[in-house]
């Protein structure tokens, strides 16, 4: 199946592909059998001795033994340990209820950032902006959020936000802003200084030197969405040009 | 669906944008979004497209009996039915107030204005006469409802035909499009809504309103015109108060703005007209091949551009020419756990004692007078996200607990990203005020 | 109803008045005692009776509470009577609905809801004979049972119906000049400030008309105004006798 798998890297999957696990009939007694172990990622499903595509979606693959579907969505659906960029929708009592685009609003206690005790509370109000982590997101519960990471510090997480514009793009493209090496990111650095927020859910923030700015950044990422590299490219060396 | 709450950073934003006269796509203050008119097959379906908003006229028409007040007058009857397919906030069937306000708004505009000649609909006084009915549906809701649906309604109107009849003594013969040519109605005059944001209680005023700004914006005027400068309707919703002035502006505003869609419309429908002649396929499938309909197709936003790169491109010559001291002032980033990057300390919270922080701030500006002797003030506002691996050092303090993150990338990992674990989950905020580390 | 001359060559309509001039306005606030606040106002045939309760806890759906401010409810109804036709749907039809929010919206630029946070205000104004400037009497109604009611306003809010026939605009029309296909233009002023809380205006009307009707409406609301604000002044004195200082 790892052959399988391998063989098909790179191309367009559709849910209802599946891989059998490829079955001999003759199993060697001289050579060492090792055990084939393949990690499914995203997209991916066992279901038997059978692995089945649910998304549609290019495959992708990582050493030593890592494959996922990489699909385009707009929607977000909670993972644990993932960060995202909420908004403050109603304060009850202890626990602020956040919006971050799901299905259900997560909650976010006072206590979770940091340097917050009882009598010590976080400055925060309804309609802020939050960057938080879940530590809680599974089908069956609602999702929780904290501002903190496991040691109780901030690590860049709690609210944020005086000024810049929060916009939404699509999964693939917060993806490829966040991926290590991500050319994206190295062009966007060269053309603009600025400030940039990136949250899992499809939730970028961005602030720059004055409005005007701030406004081409926005409609840059939005329309980075839909086009290829070197479209992107051009776009970019135009903008650095002064021209559009 | 409950909608999602605005934030107060976009509120905010999005006011003081609107304060410097510059709009989230690029759009002057009295600017309309780029309108598109096409038509259906069947006579009397038009699909107008107002920027993203998107709304879909049609029109039909049946023999009924008609009021016994006006026995010699057709009926006019019209709808707007918000789908959930335009929001997720509409709901199926249930009578909104938005759905009330935009129901009746239309009404006005279009009966009480008599743009159609309602008694030339009469077929059989006090009997039989034509009830047009307009049914207007939201496909797509980016803000400025209101204008899109009266553009697809009158459009609609006017391309409408309705089956030709013929009385012979008491029987009414009605004959298909086949048997003979069908027959426009009569219109009088094309009503045109334009509608009019106010913002900062009627300080600041917008015209076509795209849906971010309708939901920052303090009231609503809607003036209906036709292109021979009569007023059709005004009305004013939301709870602003207005001024004379204003009002007296916002009608010649709109005079403009209403010949220049009654142009556009005449023109889609002398378009359709010839194409239906020539014997050309029309109708919505039609535009599919043609590529006139597809999503993925974004338009170009005319965002001002001018002076941007100029500005960018001294602080990027700044920040090379000092780039050795610009690396040393920055402190090297922090693996605090593999997965995740930062730069700085973050964001100062805003709720610790107040004398400390004045001494933090007092600190800083220590910091930042001594920077500004090297780098330009720009570069204190050059946030730029590091990447780890580009830098080289990287201070890895990993005394966690959490398990091991693997995060997936197409590419072959270097090995210098397995070293420091990173990046799916790298985080984005790089922060203003930064502590420096001596 | 083509035909009638809404407008004599002498310069009077068709019950009389003047072109400028107001029906006759007679009002008593304080009608009931389980309202906070009430009251019954009559301009010309239009009889309106307008009830306050409030600000109290809101009732019905709790999410529509707001955070910072009160929430204003009106409902407007028509009596089956009030029509020279029985009245079939006195309130859950289009025009009620879209009746109702105008009026919230009036009020709501009016009241000074800031103060009431997370609480409701209802004002509920019912029609019990018809004849011409509903809207504007509704208005007028309920600003009194708002005062009466003793909740803050920045103003009174005054409202009026003017049409324009034959060049002139006529003030305060009755239901046959209504009727009569005439542009009729409805205001709801705040006359201290000359600021518009409401703008309605139906038929077609050319644009250079439009600045006159509008200042006539205007002057019409200021003449509203004082006739409440002597209404309101003459309750205050009465009650003021009855409570001995």
């Amino acid at each position: 199946m790892d052959s399988a798998l391998r063989e098909r890297v790179g191309q367009v999957l559709l849910p209802g592909d599946e891989f059998c696990c490829d079955t001999d009939g003759v199993i060697s007694l001289s050579d060492t059998v090792r055990p084939e172990k393949v990690l499914c990622g995203p997209g991916l499903r066992r279901s038997g001795d059978r692995l089945l595509v649910c998304k549609s979606g290019v495959l992708r693959h990582k050493e030593p033994n890592v494959f996922w579907i990489d699909s385009q969505q707009w929607r977000y659906v909670p993972v644990k340990g993932e960060t995202v960029i909420g908004v403050v929708a109603a304060k009850s009592g202890d626990v602020f209820k956040v919006d971050f685009g799901g299905s259900e609003q997560a909650s976010l206690t006072y206590l979770s950032f940091e340097g917050a005790t009882k009598r010590n509370r976080p400055n925060v109000q309804v309609g802020d902006l939050v960057f938080a982590q879940f530590i809680v997101a599974n089908k069956d519960m609602e999702p929780e959020l904290t501002c903190m990471d496991s040691s109780g510090r901030a690590n860049g997480m709690g609210v944020f936000g005086g000024g810049g514009l929060l916009f939404r793009v699509s999964l693939g493209l917060v993806r490829r802003l966040l991926s290590p090496g991500s050319e994206l990111r190295s062009d966007l650095e060269k053309l603009l200084p600025c400030e940039l927020v990136v949250g899992m859910n499809g939730r970028v923030w961005t602030r720059a030197a004055d409005v005007q700015k701030t406004l081409v950044l926005a409609n840059l990422l939005q329309s980075c969405d839909t086009m290829s590299c070197s479209q992107r490219r051009q776009l970019f060396s135009r903008v650095r040009q002064g021209a559009l | 669906m409950k909608e999602t709450p605005l934030s107060n950073c976009e509120r905010d934003f999005l006011l003081k944008a609107i304060e410097e006269k510059k709009r989230l796509d690029g759009r002057q203050t009295y600017d309309y979004r780029k309108i598109k008119i096409k038509f259906g097959t069947d006579y009397g379906c038009c699909f107008v497209d107002l920027g993203l908003t998107r709304v879909m006229a049609q029109v039909s028409g049946e023999l009924v009996a008609p009021k016994e007040s006006r026995p010699n007058e057709g009926i006019m009857f019209f709808n707007i039915e918000l789908s959930p397919m335009a929001a997720p906030t509409f709901e199926q069937g249930r009578q909104s107030e938005l759905s009330v306000k935009l129901n009746r708004q239309l009404e006005r505009c279009l009966r009480n204005s008599k743009c159609i000649d309602t008694e030339s609909l009469c077929v059989v006084s006090g009997e039989k006469v034509w009830q047009i009915r307009v049914d207007v549906h939201m496909l797509n809701h980016d803000g400025n409802l209101m204008d899109a649906a009266s553009i697809a309604a009158i459009t609609a109107l006017c391309h409408f035909r309705r089956p030709d009849v013929s009385i012979q003594g008491d029987e009414v013969t009605v004959y298909s499009p086949e048997e003979r040519d069908p027959i426009p109605l009569s219109i009088y005059h094309m009503p045109i809504s334009v509608s009019f944001s106010f913002f900062q209680q009627g300080t600041y005023l917008l015209v076509d309103p795209c849906e971010r700004e309708e939901r920052v914006m303090d009231g609503l005027l809607m003036i209906a015109m036709n292109k021979h400068r009569e007023i059709c309707s005004i009305q004013s919703s939301g709870g602003i108060m207005l001024l004379k002035e204003q009002v007296m502006r916002c009608s010649k505003i709109a005079s403009v703005k209403v010949s220049e869609i009654t142009e556009l419309v005449v023109k889609a429908l002398e378009n359709d007209k010839k194409a239906r002649k020539a014997g050309e396929k029309c109708g919505f499938a039609e535009s599919l091949p043609q590529e006139r309909i597809t999503a993925l197709k974004v338009g170009k936003t005319p965002v001002e551009v001018m002076d941007v790169t100029e500005q960018a491109n001294d602080i990027v010559q700044k920040a090379e020419s000092c780039s050795l001291t610009v690396h040393t002032r920055v402190p090297s980033p922090l693996v605090p756990v593999p997965g995740v990057g930062q730069v700085g300390q973050g964001q100062q919270t805003t709720w610790g004692l107040e004398e400390e922080e004045e001494e933090e701030e007092e600190e800083e500006e220590v910091d930042e007078e001594e920077e500004s002797d090297n780098s330009s003030e720009q570069d204190k506002k050059v946030t730029k996200m590091e990447e780890e691996d580009s830098r080289g050092d990287v201070v890895e303090i990993s005394d966690s607990e959490e398990e091991e993150v693997v995060i997936l990338h197409p590419e072959t990992a270097d090995k210098a990203l397995k070293n420091t674990g990173s990046s799916f989950h790298q985080k984005g905020a790089a922060p203003s005020k930064q502590k420096r580390k001596k | 109803m083509a035909g009638l001359e809404l407008l004599s060559d002498q310069g009077y309509r068709l019950d009389g008045r003047k072109a400028t001039e107001l029906r006759k306005v007679q009002a008593r606030m304080g009608v009931f005692a389980q309202a906070d606040g009430s009251a019954y106002l009559e301009q010309g045939n239009t009889k309106a009776l307008a009830v306050v309760y409030g600000p109290h806890e809101m009732r019905g759906s709790r999410s529509r509470t707001l955070h910072d401010r009160a929430v204003i409810n009106c409902q407007y109804s028509m009596a089956t009577f009030s029509t020279a036709e029985r009245k079939r749907r006195p309130h859950g039809d289009r025009k009620s609905t879209e009746m109702s929010l105008h009026l919230k919206q009036t009020f709501e630029a009016a009241v000074m809801t800031q103060l009431y946070p997370r609480s409701q205000i209802d004002i509920y104004v019912k029609i019990l004979q018809s004849d011409g400037g509903n809207y504007s009497v509704c208005v007028n109604a309920a600003t009194l049972a708002v005062i009466d009611a003793g909740i803050p306003m920045r103003d009174y809010v005054c409202a009026c119906t003017v049409g324009f026939v034959d060049e002139t605009p006529l003030a305060d029309l009755c239901y046959a000049e209504e009727s009569g296909g005439v542009s009729s233009l409805a205001l709801a002023l705040l006359p201290r400030g000359g600021q518009i809380a409401l703008l309605q205006m139906d038929a077609r009307l050319h644009q250079d008309h439009l600045e006159t009707l509008i200042e006539a409406a205007m002057t019409a609301c200021k003449g509203v105004s004082k006739v409440l604000d002597q209404v309101v002044r003459q309750h205050l004195e009465e009650v003021s006798m009855l409570t001995g200082e």
